[in-house]
């Protein structure tokens, strides 16, 4: 009888209210099994379950990644529990296959990434037409929050981590500070206003295929430069960035850098690649001796020139190669903001195809 | 009858548990004992063990052999466990003064434990909780290893051979079984 509702209850009587209190016991049943990340999980059923295994053609006791050093191993089933407890509906299960498979190729995460003291955040980015089809951002506020996708598919990645490989905080977790917004960021590329490739291309995927690429970031450091019609000066902005000493912990570091449309298609404009681009800040991101000697960074500098310390004047590049400055496009095309992401050691770029049921 | 909350931690428990991993037999003492010191490449850790290891060279006539981690993350391969085993009556290993260094260490420690070689991780005391959640992992809760103050790696090589010295009796008493003895 929704006439003796009271007055703006909503749906409070109608027949497919679920129950609150039902609903909140099974929200505290999940936190006193220690499965939460802190916020609240979904509580999922054999029904739900089912949903996401009927989205993907692996088996599913099929395993999809193991973390030598505690002998754990993830298999199908076990991703989609996580998956549905971080928030996923079901038709994302595919995305969150292919960027754990993404994430787990990459050494770093494989290696003492999830238990490092630095407590880096996975770094998620999704190409290809899958972003229109689930609804992802793709504009502006690419760091999130606020889109569903975006938001849940990093979450249930964490919550793997937790969960299947059994990695808790202050235990085999030890990030001294960790990273804000750890298992919450996922870029999907806007593709629409970049002037160039998809970043999934520059990882091997086919043009126009659904593909996901991820590695494990430490921080984010923006560059808000919309002062200049110069282009050079904006590199040597990002160029700036890039050479702090504070990030430096071994000779050679990688960079992701996140460009905003503005940035981009003022570069294009400019008749720079992408590859001009890295090249350009490649040849100029470091330091001299001096400046590393004269922040302690004495011994990194050492390290990579096999115990020999070159002299002040010395001048050593950060970047390695375009490999360790991978260049995204994301946000909206309204300030000229962007990003440079300090990569947790080395990242390959790989794009995994995101593979739907046949 | 509701619908069960489905446990999403995985019906598969660890594979590197090894049921009750047995801990080595101990020397009664590392009179001219061949000691393996494996450095995990963190700073500073190599002046530290090979400070260990000359405080027991001068003490016991040890003979050292030195050898760095693979990945100072991870635990050992098994053919360097092997080669480990074959090589040494005893092995030192730290130092564990990060989140992975030090689970992998206590790793380490526990796998030549099993191999029959008697290990005395050092770790720093700020990765306890670490060390002791990777050793129980591994099927061996309670495992011990010694521990120095935190952090090591900034100290100056004056300092890391003060720490080296105070560590020194834990680390002889890890390796050594002087239960035999009555004084």
């Amino acid at each position: 009888m929704t006439d003796e509702a009271p007055e703006g209850s909503g749906a409070l009587g109608a027949p497919e209210a679920p129950d609150p209190d039902e609903a909140q016991r099974a929200i505290e049943y999940c936190y006193d099994q220690g499965w939460s990340d802190g916020l609240p999980l979904v509580p999922v059923s054999k029904p739900l379950l089912d949903r996401f295994l009927a989205t993907t053609d692996k088996e599913p006791d099929e395993i999809i990644g193991s973390l030598e050093q505690v002998g754990r191993d993830v298999d199908v089933r076990t991703a989609a529990i996580n998956a549905a407890m971080a928030g996923c509906k079901p038709e994302y299960f595919p995305v969150v296959l292919a960027a754990f498979d993404a994430l787990m190729r990459e050494r770093a995460a494989r290696g003492g990434g999830f238990q490092s003291t630095s407590g880096p955040a996975p770094l998620i980015v999704v190409n290809g037409p899958i972003r229109q089809e689930l609804g992802f951002n793709t504009a502006g506020g690419a760091f999130g929050p606020g889109f569903r996708p975006n938001m849940t598919i990093p979450r249930a990645i964490g919550l793997i981590v937790r969960n299947a490989f059994g990695i808790h905080p202050h235990v085999l977790e030890q990030a001294t500070q960790g990273v804000p917004g750890r298992w919450s960021i996922c870029v999907a590329e806007n593709e629409e206003e970049s002037p160039w490739e998809p970043f999934a291309e520059n990882g091997g995927a086919g043009g126009g295929v659904s593909a996901v690429s991820a590695t494990l970031t430490r921080t984010m450091e923006f560059v808000d430069n919309r002062h200049t019609p110069n282009h050079e000066d904006v590199l040597r902005d990002f160029q700036d960035t890039i050479s702090r000493i504070g990030s430096q912990i071994f000779p050679l570091s990688s960079v992701a850098l996140v460009l905003c449309p503005e940035h981009a298609q003022m570069f294009a404009a400019a008749g720079l690649s992408k590859a001009d681009v890295q090249n350009w800040l490649i040849e100029r991101s470091g330091r001299t001796g001096a400046e590393l000697t004269s922040m302690g960074k004495a011994e990194v500098n050492r390290k990579g020139f096999r115990g020999e310390y070159e002299g002040d004047d010395t001048f050593h590049r950060f970047l390695a190669g375009p490999t360790s400055i991978p260049v995204i496009v994301a946000g909206a095309k309204n300030a000229a903001i962007s990003m440079v992401v300090r990569i947790f050691g080395e990242w390959s770029g790989t794009a995994v195809p995101v593979v739907e049921k046949k | 009858m509701p619908n069960a909350i489905l446990d999403p931690t995985g019906s598969v428990k660890s594979k590197a548990a090894t049921a009750a991993a047995p801990r080595a037999r101990r020397p009664a003492s590392l009179n001219g004992a061949r000691v393996g010191l494996l450095i995990n490449t963190k700073q500073n850790a190599r002046p530290f063990l090979e400070e260990v290891g000359r405080l027991l060279t001068e003490k016991y006539d040890v003979t050292l052999t030195e050898r760095t981690k693979v990945n100072f993350a991870v635990p050992e391969p098994d053919e360097v466990i092997k080669e480990l085993v074959a090589d040494n009556d005893v092995v030192i290993t730290g130092v564990g003064d990060c989140g992975s260094c030090s689970a992998a260490a206590a790793a380490d420690g526990v796998v030549l434990e099993a191999a029959g070689v008697p290990v005395a991780a050092i770790i720093t005391e700020s990765f306890i909780p670490t060390a002791d959640a990777m050793a129980a992992l591994r099927g061996a809760p309670g495992y011990p290893y010694a521990t120095t103050a935190h952090p090591v790696a900034v100290l100056t090589e004056d300092k890391v051979k003060e720490r080296a010295a105070q560590v020194i009796d834990d680390v002889v008493a890890l390796l050594t079984d002087s239960s035999g003895k009555n004084d």
